[in-house]
């Protein structure tokens, strides 16, 4: 019975719904343990556990790009990246619009955490709703290339001249070490993890380099095998079995650290809105979904072709999916500000984009898209 | 006129002039000093104002203005904290004028020292502005008599102004120690209330190096909260916003008022603090004393 619960927690990526929902209750009873909880645990979770989760999460991705991968084409992956980057540029500007029409320019800082697109939620929702492959994998990447801007603007944007060099170069021995063990042809990933991931995440850490994105210099370097893009279902029996394989290593590790994420960082005061969280909100609600038709639109009219069996309705519909940000808005969050009321309110801005849920059936609904037809 | 009849005349008279005097002389004995209840107002005690979430520019913050120039006739404070929010709305020239110097004017010119802390409000190029003494820092520290005030920003407490305040704290041999910043650690305001998540992360430091009292605005009411771990706290966040009756008291609160803007009258003599507030027709709505234990 209970190893049942866990396949389905782990199949349907519930850990961080199940996270957030301890956290938010937790936090509005016994305020004072959650927060001394969470902070306590902050730094482990969202610098050192974190690291693993990207890592993961990038190992997919490069497999997908493989020979035999369903990106190994760049030219199926171009629509849904013009996607996301007007989906980005939209939320930005709704969001800096919003910030720039009252006087908190404190939060003017914040516009890289509206690039966050949830992919787990969003999938989830699209797969509920449109049937075939073409929705989903829009979707996902459009997610992928979303939070991989997000990852970029949050993770690099203090000046470089301000790094210190012995952190550039804690950084450049781990690429060359992993580079090392590729060439030496280690079937294990674990000696570049260990090894090269630790004088890596030093490395970042030093640098002021969000530490969480440490282990993404030397993942290009593990050992890795062709996958198709369903990032949240068990890929056929292969080279993905092997325990040498990060992936197969990874899978149930990386869902605890989701679920700590979420326990440690979605526990958000109830009275803790603010216009921070409606800034989010609106760059997420309005801005990303507009974006995200009106680069696509464009792109059509520049001779692209929508994916198979999708439609301008099932289009809107994923660009509706798309606005729910949580898990990667609530991280660049907690990357742009530190513990203190600006931070809360944009937690709460995260929590709220899960609205869009609602949002994309009522969409599905109205537009007779998918199920719903 | 008959003799019985100057006699008389001359009695009225003498009631006359003897009353002028002792009203007189009553209202010189309250403008020398004794006209605040509550406060001591010792030649040698530190003296200072505690206001927050002021800077609207509108007419109830000139009102509580007027008031603080009327209390400053007889209470000659040198010091006023700022608790953030010191500047609503567009935050131009024009506006340090309208909504700071303008409205402070009779304390500006007297030579009273403001030294602000941030609120969500504030542009965060305020600590360059002259007139809030900040040194061009989001966290600093200074020193009158025996207490030391230590101003933080609580927009976002990075690791840095941690490291700063425990540094601080510690190095600091004060008789009294008095922190103040935008965010409450202890409110029963409505919108916003507590900010636990700073709470957990401050408390043991003010805790562990002895702070007496600390101040904070953000939410627009006034509250005073029993001494949590040997501190207290006064939420003063209404000397010119103010959301009327938004405090739903709990066993937490000692003192509370939001039914109109309010300032603090603060004055540090010996081991004791003594506090009044007043509202912006000038009634007392809160006063008492501190009393320091040494560490």
């Amino acid at each position: 019975m209970m190893t049942r619960a866990w396949h389905y927690i782990l199949d349907h990526a519930l850990a961080v719904p199940i996270g957030a929902a301890i956290a938010l209750v937790w936090a509005n009873t016994f305020s004072e343990d959650y927060f001394r909880l969470s902070t306590s645990l902050a730094f482990w979770v969202n610098d050192v556990g974190m690291a693993f989760f990207f890592a993961y999460a990038l190992q997919e991705v490069l497999e997908t790009m493989l020979d035999g991968g369903a990106l190994h084409t760049w030219r199926r992956a171009i629509l849904p990246v013009i996607g996301a980057v007007g989906g980005c540029l939209g939320a930005i500007a709704a969001y800096e619009a919003f910030v720039i029409s009252g006087d908190e320019t404190i939060l003017r800082a914040g516009w890289p955490i509206v690039c966050g697109v949830d992919a787990g939620i969003s999938y989830f929702l699209v797969k509920s709703l449109i049937r075939g492959k073409g929705a989903t994998a829009f979707l996902l990447l459009l997610a992928i290339a979303s939070n991989t801007i997000g990852l970029v603007v949050v993770g690099f944007r203090a000046p470089l001249v301000d790094k210190r060099p012995v952190g550039i170069l804690l950084i450049a021995i781990a690429i060359v070490v992993a580079f090392g063990f590729r060439k030496l042809r280690l079937r294990s990933f674990w000696p570049a993890l260990l090894i090269a991931g630790s004088l890596s995440w030093a490395g970042f850490a030093i640098t002021g380099l969000h530490p969480a994105l440490a282990l993404l210099p030397i993942v290009p370097f593990f050992p890795h095998a062709a996958r198709n893009l369903d990032l949240f279902t068990d890929q056929p029996h292969g080279a993905h079995d092997s325990p040498r394989h990060f992936e197969h290593v990874f899978r149930v590790p990386v869902q605890v650290v989701l679920f700590l994420f979420a326990l440690v960082n979605a526990g958000v005061l109830m009275r803790g809105y603010g216009t921070g969280s409606w800034a989010i909100l609106w760059g997420s609600l309005a801005g990303r979904p507009l974006g995200i038709l009106a680069s696509v639109g464009i792109a059509v009219a520049l001779g692209f072709h929508l994916p198979q069996n999708v439609t301008w309705r099932g289009l809107a519909v994923i660009a509706a999916a798309a606005l729910i940000g949580f898990v990667f808005t609530l991280f660049y969050a907690t990357a742009t500000y530190a513990v203190g009321n600006v931070l809360q309110e944009l937690k709460t801005g995260a929590l709220l984009t899960l609205v869009g849920g609602a949002i994309v059936f009522f969409l599905a609904r109205l537009l007779r898209v998918g199920r719903f037809a | 006129m008959t003799l019985k009849g100057s006699a008389s005349t001359l009695r009225v008279w003498t009631a006359a002039a003897l009353l002028t005097l002792a009203v007189t002389a009553a209202s010189l004995a309250q403008q020398a000093g004794a006209a605040i209840q509550g406060l001591p107002n010792k030649s040698d005690s530190v003296k200072f104002l505690a206001m927050g979430d002021m800077g609207t520019g509108d007419k109830p913050q000139y009102e509580v203005a007027d008031q603080i120039a009327k209390a400053y006739k007889t209470f000659k404070f040198d010091t006023v904290i700022m608790l953030g929010d010191n500047l609503y709305g567009s935050q131009t020239p024009a506006d340090f004028v309208q909504k700071f110097e303008k409205p402070y004017k009779p304390l500006l010119d007297a030579g009273v020292k403001f030294y602000a802390s941030l609120g969500n409000h504030d542009a965060s190029t305020n600590i360059d502005y002259k007139l809030f003494n900040m040194g061009g820092k989001r966290y600093y520290s200074y020193t009158k008599g025996d207490v030391r005030f230590f101003v933080l920003d609580t927009d976002e407490l990075d690791p840095a102004q941690r490291a700063w305040i425990e540094e601080a704290l510690q190095s600091s041999k004060d008789k009294w120690k008095i922190a103040y910043f935008h965010h409450p650690l202890y409110s029963d305001g409505g919108r916003h209330g507590s900010s636990v998540d700073l709470r957990v992360i401050l408390e043991p430091l003010f805790v562990k190096y002895g702070v007496n009292v600390v101040f904070s605005g953000h939410d627009h009411i006034y509250e005073r909260i029993k001494p949590q771990k040997g501190i207290t706290y006064f939420v003063s966040g209404s000397a010119g916003q103010l959301r009327k009756g938004d405090i739903h008291p709990t066993e937490l609160t000692a003192a509370s008022y939001a039914q109109d803007q309010t300032f603090l009258l603060v004055e540090v003599g010996g081991d004791d603090m003594s506090f009044v507030c007043i509202t912006r027709t000038g009634a007392t709505v809160d006063s008492g004393v501190i009393h320091r234990t040494a560490p």
